[in-house]
C-alpha cells in the first residue's frame, strides 16, 4: 500500500517536475517570476492537441507544442518582457500575470471554454502491472519523457555556446557585451526555450488533465509550488521539488485525504521561511 | 506622492466628492440600463480593493492572497448570522472583519520576513493554503463547494425611518455607508504621519529603516488592516447576495483584486472602487454584445498589461494628475 502510493508520488512528481521545468529555466537563467506561466502551458496543450487529433500523430502534437509556443515565446519577449528586465520585482510579476490572462483568454476565445478530450496516444493506452499494482502506461510513460527533456534542456543550458553566454550574462550582463556579444538576443532564446518547454508539458499532460483553458491558473500555482520546494531556479531543484510535492499529496492522501493540498502549501510555507532558496537552491540567486 | 502628502490642502473635499458620488451612482447606472445591485456590488470589491490599495498602492506589497482574507471574514460573517450566534448583522460584520483582521496578522507575521517574488509567493501560499482548508478539513462550516445560502439581508430602524436592505436600494444605501466609512477611515490612515512612513517604505525600505522607523511593525500594521478591509468586504459580500460562494477564497479572486487596483489606480484608494467598475460594466456590457461577448476578459486583461508598461498610476491616478497639471497652469 504504502509502496503504492511511493511509486505514485514519483510519477506525479515527474509530472510537476516537467510542469515546473519551464518556469525554472526562465526563473533560474533571467531571475524572472513568469506568471505567464500556466498561459504558455494552455497555449502549448491546445497547439499540440490541434495537431495531434487532426493529423493523428503524436508526434506532430509535441512539434507543434513546442513550435507554437517558442514563437509566442519569441513575440512576448520582444514586444514585452524585453522592456522588463531592469524594473521592479512586482512589475515583472504583474506583467507575466497579465500576459498569463490574455493567453488564457485568447486560447478561450478560439476554442471555446468547453472540454477538451484528448486521447491518449495507442502505444500508451494499456496498464502496467508493477508488483501488486496496476498502474496507466502513460503516465510511466510521462516519466521517461520528463527525463528526456531534462537531459536536452540542461545540454543547450550547460553545454552550448547560448548556454554559457545567458550564465556569462547573468553575472556581469555588461562584460559580456563589451565583448560584443548580444545578450538581448541571448535572453530572448532563453524566454522563448522556457515557454516551449511550458508548451511542451501542456501537451503531454493533457491526456492525463480535463483540457480546458483555465487549466494554466492550477499549472501555474503548482509549478510555483515545485520551484520554490526545490529550489528557486535550480535545475535539479525542479525535479527533487516535483518528487517532494508528489510524495506530499500522495503520501498525506492515505492517512487524511482532505489535508494533501493543505499539506503541500503548509509545505510551501515552511521552506519559504526557513530556507527562501529552497532545498537545492543557491543563495543570492532572482 | 500621489493625493497629497501628509498636510495637504485638499481639506474635505475628497471624502465630499465620494459621498456625492455615492448618492448619484445608482442614477448613473441606471441611464447605462445597468441596476443598482450591480453598484453594490462594485462597492464591495472597491471596499475590498482598498486594503489591497493600503498594501500595495501605499506600501509596495504585492500580495497575491488576499482572497484568504475575503473569504475568511466572509464565511465567519456568514455562519454567525445563519446559525443565529450573533443576532445583530452589524455585529456579525465587526466579528468577521476581527477575525479576517487576525487572519491578516498571523499570515502578515510570517509572510512579511520575505521581500519582493518571496513575499508574493508566500501570500500566494497561504492564499491556497486557506482556500484548500475551507474546500475540505473545514467543509463542515464553509459548505465546501455548495457554499453558504441563507444569509439573511438586515432591517434597520434608524429613527422615525427604516432602511430595508431587502430591496435592492436598501441594501445599496446600506453598503455605501460601509464604503464610504473605510474610505473615510483609510483617508485619514494614508493623510497621518502613519500613511507618510508607509510611503517612505514603498519608495526606500532602507532608508526609511535607517531614520529610525520600525519598518517590519509599520508593514504588519498596514498588512493587518488590508485583511480587515478584505475580511469587512466579504462579510457584506455574503449578506449582500444571501450566499456566501467559496470563490471568496479562490486565487483568481485574488488576482482579480489586485487587476482591479492597478487598472484603477494604486495609491489613490478611490482607485479600486474605479478598477472594480470598470471591469464589472465592462464584463456587463460587452456580454450584451453577441460579437464580442466572449473577449471582455480579454480586453480587460491587455488594458491592464498597457497600463503596467505605461501608465503606472492607473485611470484614478491619471485623471488625479491631469486635474492637478490643469490647476497648476491656471
Amino acid at each position: 500500500m504504502i509502496e503504492a502510493q511511493l511509486l505514485n508520488g514519483v510519477a506525479l512528481g515527474s509530472i510537476l517536475a516537467l510542469v515546473a521545468l519551464g518556469l525554472t529555466i526562465i526563473f533560474g537563467l533571467l531571475g524572472f517570476v513568469n506568471f505567464a506561466h500556466g498561459g504558455l502551458f494552455a497555449v502549448g496543450a491546445y497547439a499540440g492537441w490541434l495537431a495531434y487529433t487532426r493529423y493523428d500523430s503524436y508526434l506532430l502534437g509535441i512539434l507543434a507544442a513546442l513550435g507554437v509556443t517558442f514563437a509566442v515565446g519569441i513575440v512576448i519577449e520582444r514586444l514585452l518582457i524585453r522592456l522588463y528586465y531592469r524594473r521592479p520585482k512586482e512589475d515583472q510579476i504583474l506583467v507575466t500575470f497579465g500576459l498569463g490572462i490574455v493567453l488564457v483568454e485568447i486560447v478561450r476565445a478560439l476554442f471555446t471554454g468547453q472540454n477538451k478530450l484528448v486521447p491518449t496516444p495507442p502505444w500508451a493506452s494499456g496498464a502496467v502491472q508493477l508488483a501488486d499494482l496496476v498502474y496507466p502506461q502513460y503516465r510511466l510513460d510521462v516519466v521517461g519523457i520528463v527525463a528526456v527533456t531534462l537531459v536536452v534542456v540542461w545540454a543547450i543550458i550547460f553545454k552550448t555556446r547560448l548556454g554559457l553566454i545567458v550564465r556569462a550574462g547573468i553575472d556581469d550582463a555588461l562584460i559580456v557585451e563589451m565583448l560584443g556579444i548580444d545578450i538581448g538576443r541571448a535572453f530572448m532564446l532563453v524566454f522563448a526555450l522556457g515557454a516551449c518547454v511550458a508548451g511542451l508539458a501542456g501537451f503531454v499532460d493533457a491526456p492525463i488533465l480535463a483540457l480546458t483553458p483555465d487549466v494554466g491558473t492550477a499549472v501555474l500555482v503548482q509549478s510555483l509550488v515545485v520551484i520554490v520546494i526545490g529550489g528557486v531556479g535550480s535545475f535539479g531543484g525542479a525535479i527533487v521539488g516535483g518528487i517532494v510535492a508528489g510524495e506530499i499529496i500522495s503520501l498525506t492522501s492515505v492517512f487524511a485525504p482532505d489535508w494533501a493540498q493543505v499539506a503541500l502549501y503548509i509545505a510551501m510555507a515552511l521552506v519559504l521561511l526557513v530556507r527562501p532558496q529552497g532545498l537545492l537552491g543557491v543563495v543570492g540567486r532572482a | 506622492m500621489i493625493l497629497g502628502p501628509v498636510g495637504d490642502r485638499t481639506g474635505w473635499k475628497v471624502e465630499g466628492a465620494v459621498a456625492l458620488f455615492l448618492v448619484v451612482f445608482p442614477s448613473l447606472l441606471g441611464l447605462f440600463g445597468a441596476g443598482t445591485d450591480l453598484g453594490t456590488r462594485i462597492l464591495i470589491l472597491g471596499l475590498f480593493g482598498i486594503g489591497v490599495d493600503l498594501i500595495f498602492g501605499f506600501t509596495g506589497l504585492l500580495s497575491f492572497g488576499q482572497a484568504a482574507f475575503y473569504g475568511t471574514g466572509g464565511f465567519v460573517t456568514a455562519n454567525l448570522l445563519i446559525r443565529h450566534i450573533v443576532p445583530s448583522t452589524l455585529g456579525a460584520l465587526a466579528i468577521g472583519t476581527l477575525v479576517a483582521a487576525l487572519a491578516g496578522a498571523f499570515v502578515g507575521s510570517l509572510a512579511l520576513r520575505q521581500v519582493g517574488i518571496y513575499f508574493a509567493m508566500l501570500t500566494l501560499a497561504f492564499g491556497q493554503l486557506f482556500y484548500f482548508l475551507e474546500n475540505s478539513p473545514l467543509r463542515a462550516f464553509t459548505g465546501s463547494e455548495n457554499g453558504l445560502p441563507g444569509v439573511p439581508k438586515p432591517v434597520f430602524a434608524l429613527g422615525p425611518w427604516t432602511l430595508d436592505a431587502t430591496t435592492s436600494i436598501g441594501m445599496y444605501a446600506f453598503v455605501a455607508a460601509i464604503y464610504f466609512g473605510g474610505f473615510f477611515i483609510a483617508r485619514r490612515i494614508v493623510r497621518s504621519p502613519f500613511g507618510a512612513v508607509l510611503r517612505a517604505i514603498r519608495e526606500n525600505p532602507e532608508r526609511a529603516s535607517a531614520v529610525g522607523h520600525q519598518v517590519p511593525r509599520y508593514k504588519l500594521v498596514a498588512f493587518t488592516l488590508a485583511a480587515a478591509y478584505g475580511g469587512l468586504a466579504g462579510g457584506l459580500l455574503g449578506i449582500f447576495q444571501g450566499y456566501m460562494p467559496p470563490e471568496a477564497f479562490s486565487i483568481d479572486q485574488s488576482g482579480e483584486i489586485i487587476v482591479m487596483t492597478v487598472i484603477g489606480g494604486p495609491g489613490t484608494l478611490i482607485g479600486p472602487l474605479v478598477g472594480a467598475g470598470v471591469w464589472t460594466l465592462l464584463r456587463q456590457g460587452l456580454q450584451n454584445v453577441d460579437a464580442i461577448a466572449g473577449i471582455w476578459k480579454l480586453i480587460l486583461g491587455l488594458v491592464f498589461i498597457v497600463l503596467i508598461t505605461g501608465f503606472r498610476r492607473g485611470l484614478a491616478g491619471g485623471a488625479i494628475a491631469f486635474w492637478a497639471r490643469l490647476r497648476a497652469a491656471r
